[in-house]
């Protein structure tokens, strides 16, 4: 934190963007909140980066995200974990099982967040949050397709109802993204078994391979004509 | 590679992308602040963002929602 602004300033300045009331200094003082996450942000992308993942960053939380949180959730600005964050894409769950597990080896301390256990409104993917130089930064790490809902969702909030990622905004569309988040999931879960009885067998195990794909092209499928209905609807 | 973005939420769209080089990051934070106070002032609502990843093409497939229409990320979902 900026060493002239305490934390009840900081949560001040919160209170007056939740109201929309901030001053020219409020917002060079966020800044300056903001940019005190720089050095933590910029060592965590250089981790993930050296780990030779697939990352971007944001090393700060636009005014506007910040302000939408603290109306949304009723938070204080200096509670806030995610100004900072780095997204890293993984292909599939088994791949983003061992990233995770490298970056809790990386990060013992990192409080991780399992999204595809509990889904929060749909939305997929394991978060970590890693503590650095006492600066908080969230690293959420995706799997493509969780990554692709995820997009089309915050899109969808930003361009339709800003609720609809949070679960809120026209009933079928919601329901329509809910209904496609399952059938990731499901797909994601036959994925990752077709691997592991892949990597177990030492002969060819015809049967229930062939079982395991015949669920996996299945599911493609659903997964096509549930495009296709969201494509219908969005438009 | 730095990314000073804005953006325009409602229409979805990139209003203006600005690059840096990772070694410019405290000219494109000043730059950042600076349009922000100018929009601040004309009351105009204005989402300007940094962003960074390693070039233009991982930039647009990690931060997609900035450039992707709701129909190009929903069909990439099939």
């Amino acid at each position: 934190m900026p060493k002239k602004l305490t934390i009840s300033q900081l949560n001040k300045i919160g209170e007056r963007l939740r109201k929309g009331s901030e001053s020219e200094e409020d917002l060079r003082l966020l800044d300056e909140f903001r940019l005190s996450f720089g050095p933590a942000y910029q060592q965590t992308f250089d981790v993930l980066n050296a780990l030779g993942l697939k990352t971007g960053g944001r090393e700060g939380k636009t005014t506007e995200s910040i302000r939408a949180k603290l109306v949304r959730e009723g938070t204080r600005l200096s509670k806030m974990q995610d100004i900072a964050g780095c997204r890293v894409e993984v292909d599939h769950l088994i791949q983003q099982d061992l990233v995770v597990s490298d970056l809790k080896a990386r990060w013992p301390q990192a409080r991780i967040y399992d999204r595809r256990v509990t889904p929060s409104s749909g939305y997929r993917a394991v978060h970590l949050v890693v503590e650095v130089d006492g600066h908080l930064v969230e690293i959420q790490v995706r799997t493509s397709l969780q990554h692709i809902w995820a997009s089309t969702t915050e899109k969808l909030s930003d361009v339709l109802d800003s609720q609809i990622k949070y679960g809120g905004g026209p009933e079928i569309l919601r329901k329509h993204l809910q209904v496609f988040s399952d059938a990731i999931a499901e797909f994601e879960s036959i994925e990752k078994e077709y691997s592991e009885v892949l990597g177990q067998i030492s002969e060819p195990e015809g049967g229930r391979l062939q079982q395991i794909s015949a669920k996996l092209d299945a599911q493609k499928l659903r997964l096509k004509s549930l495009c296709e209905k969201l494509i219908m609807t969005v438009q | 590679m730095i990314y000073l973005i804005r953006y325009d939420r409602k229409a979805g769209k990139v209003v203006t992308l600005k690059r840096f080089h990772s070694s410019d990051r405290a000219c494109a934070q000043r730059e950042r602040l600076t349009i922000e106070l100018e929009f601040h002032k004309s009351g105009v609502p204005c989402e300007v963002v940094l962003l960074e990843a390693a070039d233009d093409q991982t930039l647009e497939r990690m931060h997609q929602r900035y450039f992707k229409s709701p129909r190009e990320l929903v069909e990439s979902l099939a």
